[in-house]
């Protein structure tokens, strides 16, 4: 342990550091921030979190929106998911390698580049400005990643589980449910986290979907307030926006780190 | 999935091969391989490849490196491991967007700390986000700090695989820990290192989010990135039909970057762990 503790502080600064930076910044007066001589304890304000709670439309808007969003994708990512995995496991042996390459090379591909054509089908069915509508798409580009992990999973439980279960004559919706479900709940509560983190933190499909000013979501609410002048950022409203936005994300990773680990290291060894 | 990943290059593909901007009322109009001419002898586009090749290449580097000292740290047994490995996710789970704009404060010229300590120790004004050959390392640097506990748990999935016993018998042996990494964890650990180079390169290659916010792609277009030009064409220049041939010409890019390395990878014999 002691040999290493001068490392795992470095790494904790590395890591905290930007973020403590930021949650000082929240607390600062915007005067203080451009003027080093204002006495220490002058220098301290609530005001960015007032600010910020009292705009219009509020804060909490864009935090409420993006839960929603990110809660949607997920539940459809997964009840997507599960069904088509358990087919991807069955399907016959030979077409099983060309298929996971493709999953694979689906699951790699830099998204960023699909936003245009995704941006022409919105507007082709007036799917801009709906948060339920933005779910779709955002399920349909983490599908190749939930495949990953649920077939992993499937394809690790006795294959005569599910023989004997039909044997016993259960119909497949009810092996899916009683059989397959709480087998592979760990590695869908993996998968979920991970397409959650994902919704709340995606920008470019969002950004040119959602116009909206109360319907944005977090990210790009954030970004507005970066483009809206390049020269007078308000940095210390900005910085408690920053603040409030990282803390669902702090409690949800200290929660979940067991399921984030999991999803994304076995993402590593079975695909 | 084929619809969203299989259209938008089926649409491209047809949409490069016409003119759909402003000037043709968005409606698209055949112009042969008029885009892909103009690609060709682009400046801006290659200049963009250029410069995310360098940004994906030096950001992904540095990455490996840090994250294989974070994985072998955190693979040693020590009390607060889980709550240290939690807290170095963070980084990874916050929006790019968020922290964009933080980094934008942390740089900032003259009020930024980084400034501030410079200046404290007598090196003048840094003037980092507006000076071209310094912009484009604080965009790596801003990527390395978010992306770097993805990698260091996918390489510490990779030596948690690897027995104990191994190193204890090579100890018995005679050899060190420096020899024990170079003759054990790093051919045992290729697969990892390679997916995650992999994985990561391709995500630098649509570096967007970042650039966008931290730098807009400035100063001097010097962080432009090639997603970033693709953006600019659709949403600003309103050229849907120039903006499709600038992903697909990017995208055969970074193909032709992928099998360059996977070739580079074969002759120098790195990628023979793999096979056997």
């Amino acid at each position: 342990m002691r040999r290493h503790s001068a490392w795992i502080v470095l790494l904790l600064i590395w890591s905290l550091a930007p973020m403590l930076w930021q949650l000082l910044t929240s607390f600062t007066t915007s005067a203080a921030l451009v003027d080093g001589s204002i006495p220490f304890l002058q220098r301290w304000t609530l005001n960015h979190y007032r600010e910020l709670l009292s705009s219009n439309p509020p804060f909490w808007r864009y935090l409420a929106n993006s839960s929603m969003l990110a809660a949607m994708s997920t539940v459809l990512t997964t009840l997507l998911a599960i069904p088509a995995a358990y087919a991807l496991t069955k399907i016959p042996k030979q077409w099983r390698q060309p298929v996971r390459f493709v999953v694979i090379a689906a699951a790699l591909f830099p998204y960023v580049l699909l936003f245009l054509a995704l941006l022409e089908l919105a507007r082709q069915f007036h799917l801009g400005n709906s948060l339920l509508a933005l779910a779709l798409p955002y399920s349909a580009l983490q599908m190749p990643l939930a495949l990953l992990l649920l077939t992993a999973a499937i394809e690790g439980l006795p294959v005569d589980l599910d023989d004997a279960a039909r044997l016993e004559g259960l119909s497949l919706r009810q092996r899916l449910r009683w059989v397959m479900l709480p087998l592979i709940a760990p590695a869908t509560a993996s998968t979920a986290i991970l397409v959650f983190l994902f919704a709340w933190n995606e920008y470019p499909i969002a950004l040119t979907w959602l116009s909206r000013s109360d319907l944005l979501t977090l990210p790009v609410a954030m970004a507005r307030i970066a483009g809206s002048s390049i020269y007078s950022v308000p940095y210390g409203a900005y910085a408690a926006a920053t603040v409030l936005g990282a803390i669902p994300l702090l409690v949800l990773v200290l929660l979940f780190q067991r399921q984030i680990v999991r999803g994304l290291t076995n993402g590593a060894i079975k695909g | 999935m084929a619809l969203i990943f299989g259209w938008p290059l089926l649409r491209y593909a047809w949409l490069s091969g016409h003119a759909d901007s402003v000037l043709t009322g968005l409606v698209p109009v055949a112009n042969g391989g008029a885009n892909w001419l103009r690609l060709l002898s682009d400046q801006r586009f290659w200049v963009d490849a250029l410069q995310t090749a360098r940004f994906g290449v030096v950001s992904v580097g540095i990455e490996l490196i840090l994250a294989m000292a974070i994985a072998l740290l955190l693979d040693q047994r020590w009390r607060g491991r889980g709550a240290v490995r939690a807290l170095t996710l963070m980084p990874w789970a916050l929006p790019t967007t968020m922290m964009a704009l933080g980094w934008r404060w942390i740089f900032n010229t003259p009020y930024g700390p980084i400034e501030q300590l410079a200046g404290s120790l007598g090196a003048g004004p840094l003037n980092l986000l507006s000076a071209p050959s310094l912009t484009w390392l604080v965009t790596v640097l801003a990527d390395v700090w978010k992306t770097t506990p993805f990698i260091a748990l996918i390489l510490l999935a990779g030596l948690q695989t690897i027995p104990d016993d191994l190193y204890g018998a090579f100890r018995l042996e005679g050899g060190t820990s420096v020899q024990a990494l170079r003759r054990i964890t790093l051919p045992l650990l290729t697969p990892y290192i390679l997916l995650s180079l992999l994985f990561r390169l391709a995500q630098a290659f649509g570096v967007f989010d970042l650039i966008q916010v931290l730098t807009g792609g400035g100063p001097a277009g010097s962080t432009e990135s090639l997603a970033l030009y693709a953006y600019l064409n659709a949403m600003r220049f309103l050229d849907f039909g120039y903006s499709a041939t600038v992903m697909l010409g990017g995208f055969v890019l970074l193909m032709a970057l992928i099998g360059l390395g996977a070739l580079i990878l074969r002759l120098s014999g790195l990628i023979r762990p793999l096979q056997t």
